[in-house]
């Protein structure tokens, strides 16, 4: 594909500096048509661009890790060569824009996956009428790695199980939405998401002239009205903890960043203790009582005496006071079962069965290969698949069909024989691409995705945007941080097409000027006269 | 000590927490110009003009071909003609600081130089003219380092409360004078259900921008809310940039400092403040009643720097006339 003309680019002619870009051929553009002319809610931002120039955008860019070292946003990140390192979070510096109309459909849709998601979480652990009924397979449900025995019979206070979910949302060649998973356990990421809006506005303020884009900085206070809302019912304010692992886990950061802007106790498992079937935490000032926790710790470690006994991490007798009611945990045992991939296929029934409605946002078409007619069929045409294992997160044993050399497709082939039941097969989807700075401050597209966040307390939340995830590897279509992806601040303008902020009348106080230093000749006198 | 000595030293750090106020007012207001919509639960209404209220910087109007923004900015940054920008400040600073090398210590003045002179060339780098807003971190930095050094190696003496004073007084007059313009009077042609939100994203912008945000979180038993917020920054002495700490630390600031605190109408005056805010603080303070009370507790506190001024140095505070009047 050749470069547009350039008389087709917004400002090639006034800027020398104008960075060139051309859209990927028979790909989607989040940002440009295919005739190389930005869409007309991305045309401003790209304008501020091209006026920043490759040469500044690059030294941005030094900026930006110098700034994310400094204030430890970093990740681990597995090199080349085997070694595991701490790098500044890669923040491409040019934005995702989603236009108003485009996020009601993204957010009616999400939010529609959450409620079927979290009814149906509520039926496996309590009258199972999807299974009943047909819908959903029982030997499937209960044969998941993420289905949670002691949640059996289980209600968590005010019937929230999934309170923090994630989508991951793909776009094909077509620009269609499509979800290609769920993360309804313990989603990450949200850190990144208002972490990238402040470097934002302190790195490349230029972008945001001329749009108003959706602020994300009240997600902490969404995530804490709903784990107050989850927590049982006591007299005065309850009190909320976010449970971490410890420093060593990847989303260490995250888990501080979000009891910092919570300003709650952030704890891990040896700071936790159950007495009498009631949750509380060793302080300065004696034990105090614990009513919700945001655990962001796999729920098979949180009780070594009911879960994995060789936990170290978790807290004995924390079921039994989650039995009990008198703790809440946020997101509930035994989420894991809905946002298995296998149980995946079956989202789009589970919204039509809960909610009566069809889908607003389709599932990627999917196989089950546990399924012996479904195996053929995907064995047949594996090079034109993507091959996942369904209990796995975080892009970990993931099969590419088109990419993977004939060695890779024999063992892939031996992995499925083995046990069928841990894979599913999708089709490929040619993910949708966005402009992104890659070396020598260049512009080039790369492949992106999309995971909104939603939280539900008393009703579902989707903080506007999500974290838009980018390969930045050329051709490659895995966004993945912890296998060298980056991510884009997204915005989501506001109602008005995102142009020019509301206009308030402003009525201010009459406010007497700042008084100055006066020191006077006068004032010598006065002073001997006073004293 | 010498009247104007304590004079200077007293100027000094007022300079210095006008300049650190006025960065984190800016820094604060860019940070809220990057977001924001209309259909946003809380949108917030502070804009270039409210910051060119609160510093009483003159007239809005503005030179043709520029924004609004750019202007207020250059004028509150820059501008070295206006008396009141961070770069006339810190370098008010400095120069009441090289009167007083002898009395403010060594490592603290050759601190405050080279802010003045590192401000300065950051300032003719363009750091401003980019839009970015890295300088008014540098300067809350360094005034934190010229207070931290003062802190810690200054003799406990007159000269250190005349300073602190200074510092304590400018801060508790600049937080009015924001939350004043946060949180104007509700107007009665106001529809309820859009000026609440308002006010709640005002006031969790001030909150931001005065570093308050994570010590409310964890101090309050309430959402950063409007009403809430103002009670924070008013009355919660262990937020150290809340009016009431700064009126205590200044108090006793002055008592240290005066041979005989009972019989100076200056400290008398502030303790009357102080059990004032305490008062307040015990009581309900509705939505209508913030203006009143940040208005009746501003002007209680410009009375006591008159006081001060006429006490201590034996002048008149020069308070311009056009707007006192």
């Amino acid at each position: 594909m050749s470069s547009p003309a350039p008389d087709q680019h917004p400002t090639a002619g006034g800027d020398p500096e104008a960075l060139p870009y051309a859209p990927l051929e028979g790909r989607f553009d989040e940002a440009f048509a295919q005739s190389g002319r930005p869409h007309s809610h991305t045309e401003g931002m790209i304008e501020s661009l091209n006026g920043l120039g490759s040469q500044r955008l690059q030294a941005l860019g030094e900026r930006r890790d110098t700034i994310f070292m400094q204030r430890g946003i970093t990740f681990d990140s597995t090199e080349p060569d085997g070694q595991t390192r701490d790098r500044p979070f890669p923040l491409d510096l040019v934005p995702r824009v989603i236009s108003a109309a485009e996020w009601e459909y993204i957010s009616s849709g999400v939010q529609q996956r959450v409620q079927a998601l979290n009814r149906f979480v509520a039926d496996v652990y309590g009258d199972r009428e999807i299974i009943r009924d047909g819908i959903v397979p029982w030997r499937l449900v209960a044969t998941r790695p993420g289905f949670a025995r002691v949640a059996d019979g289980l209600e968590p206070p005010n019937g929230v199980w999934c309170h923090v979910s994630g989508c991951d949302l793909v776009r094909d060649n077509n620009g269609i939405w499509r979800v290609l998973e769920d993360n309804v356990r313990v989603p990450s990421g949200i850190s990144y998401v208002l972490e990238n809006r402040i470097a934002m506005g302190r790195i490349v303020p230029e972008l945001f002239a001329g749009y108003a884009v959706r602020p994300v900085a009240n997600y902490p206070e969404l995530l804490l009205d709903a784990l107050l809302a989850a927590a049982p019912t006591r007299v005065g304010r309850p009190t909320v903890v976010v449970w971490t692992p410890g420093p060593a886990n990847s989303a260490y950061f995250e888990h501080a960043f979000l009891a910092r802007q919570m300003g709650v106790e952030l704890v891990e498992g040896s700071d936790l203790v159950v007495r009498d079937a009631a949750c509380y935490m060793k302080t300065t000032n004696g034990l105090r009582r614990v009513d919700a926790i945001y655990r962001r710790i796999d729920e098979d470690f949180i009780d070594p005496l009911e879960l994995r006994a060789d936990s170290v991490l978790g807290v004995p007798g924390l079921m039994r006071a989650y039995r009990e009611g008198n703790v809440s945990i946020a997101n509930a045992v035994g989420t894991g079962v809905a946002d298995d991939k296998a149980i995946y296929h079956f989202v789009p029934d589970m919204i039509r069965y809960y909610l009566n409605e069809e889908p607003v946002i389709a599932n990627v078409p999917t196989w089950l290969l546990e399924d012996p007619e479904q195996r053929d069929y995907v064995e047949e045409r594996i090079d034109k698949m993507v091959v996942k294992p369904t209990g796995e997160a975080g892009g970990k044993g993931v099969f590419i069909g088109p990419s993977a050399s004939d060695e890779e497709v024999a063992r892939q082939r031996d992995l499925i024989a083995e046990d069928p039941g841990n894979w599913i097969a999708q089709e490929v989807i040619w993910l949708s691409c966005a402009p992104t700075l890659v070396g020598g401050g260049e512009m080039a597209p790369r492949c992106v995705d999309l995971r909104p966040f939603a939280v539900y307390g008393d009703e579902i939340e989707i903080v506007p945007g999500g974290l838009t995830r980018v390969a930045m590897r050329e051709g490659s279509m895995i966004v993945n941080s912890s296998q060298g992806g980056g991510s884009k601040d997204t915005w989501v303008l506001g109602g008005d097409g995102g142009r020019g902020r509301p206009h308030h009348d402003f009525d201010p106080p009459t406010m007497p000027d700042l008084p100055q230093v006066g020191w006077t000749e006068q004032g010598q006198q006065q002073q001997q006269g006073s004293r | 000590m010498l009247a104007r000595i304590a004079h200077d030293l007293y100027w000094l750090g007022r300079h210095i927490a006008r300049a650190e106020h006025t960065a984190r007012m800016l820094d604060g207001l860019f940070q809220v110009e990057l977001e924001g919509g209309a259909d946003d639960p809380r949108s917030v209404s502070l804009s270039w003009e409210s910051v060119v209220v609160v510093m009483g910087a003159g007239s809005l109007a503005q030179p043709t071909g520029r924004s609004l923004r750019d202007d207020v900015v250059e004028r509150l940054t820059s501008d070295r003609s206006n008396a009141v920008s961070i770069v006339s400040s810190v370098g008010a600073a400095r120069e009441g600081a090289r009167r007083l090398r002898d009395t403010i210590p060594a490592e603290a003045w050759e601190a405050l130089n080279t802010f003045n002179l590192e401000l300065q060339q950051r300032l003719r780098d363009g750091d401003v003219g980019t839009g970015s807003q890295s300088i008014y971190s540098y300067v809350k930095e360094s005034s934190a380092l010229y207070w931290g050094l003062a802190a810690a190696t200054m003799q406990r003496d007159d000269a250190h409360s005349f300073l602190f004073a200074g510092g304590r007084i400018e801060a508790a007059a600049m937080v009015l004078r924001m939350l004043r313009v946060a949180l104007p009077p509700v107007r009665p042609t106001d529809d309820e259900g859009s000026e609440i939100p308002r006010r709640d994203g005002n006031a969790l912008a001030l909150l931001r921008a005065v570093g308050g945000f994570q010590a409310f979180m964890r101090s309050a038993a309430a959402p950063p809310r409007a009403e809430p917020v103002a009670r924070f920054l008013l009355f919660e002495r262990a937020f150290p940039d809340s009016v009431a700490a700064s009126t205590d630390f200044l108090h006793r600031m002055l008592s240290r400092a005066d041979s005989e605190p009972g019989g100076s109408t200056a400290a008398l005056r502030l303790a009357r403040l102080i059990a004032d805010l305490e008062l307040r603080r015990r009581s309900e303070l509705g939505p209508d009643e913030l203006p009143t009370a940040f208005r009746e507790i501003q002007h209680e506190l410009e009375q006591v720097e008159r006081e001060i001024h006429s006490r201590y140095f034996g002048g008149d505070l020069d308070i311009p006339q056009r707007a006192t009047a």
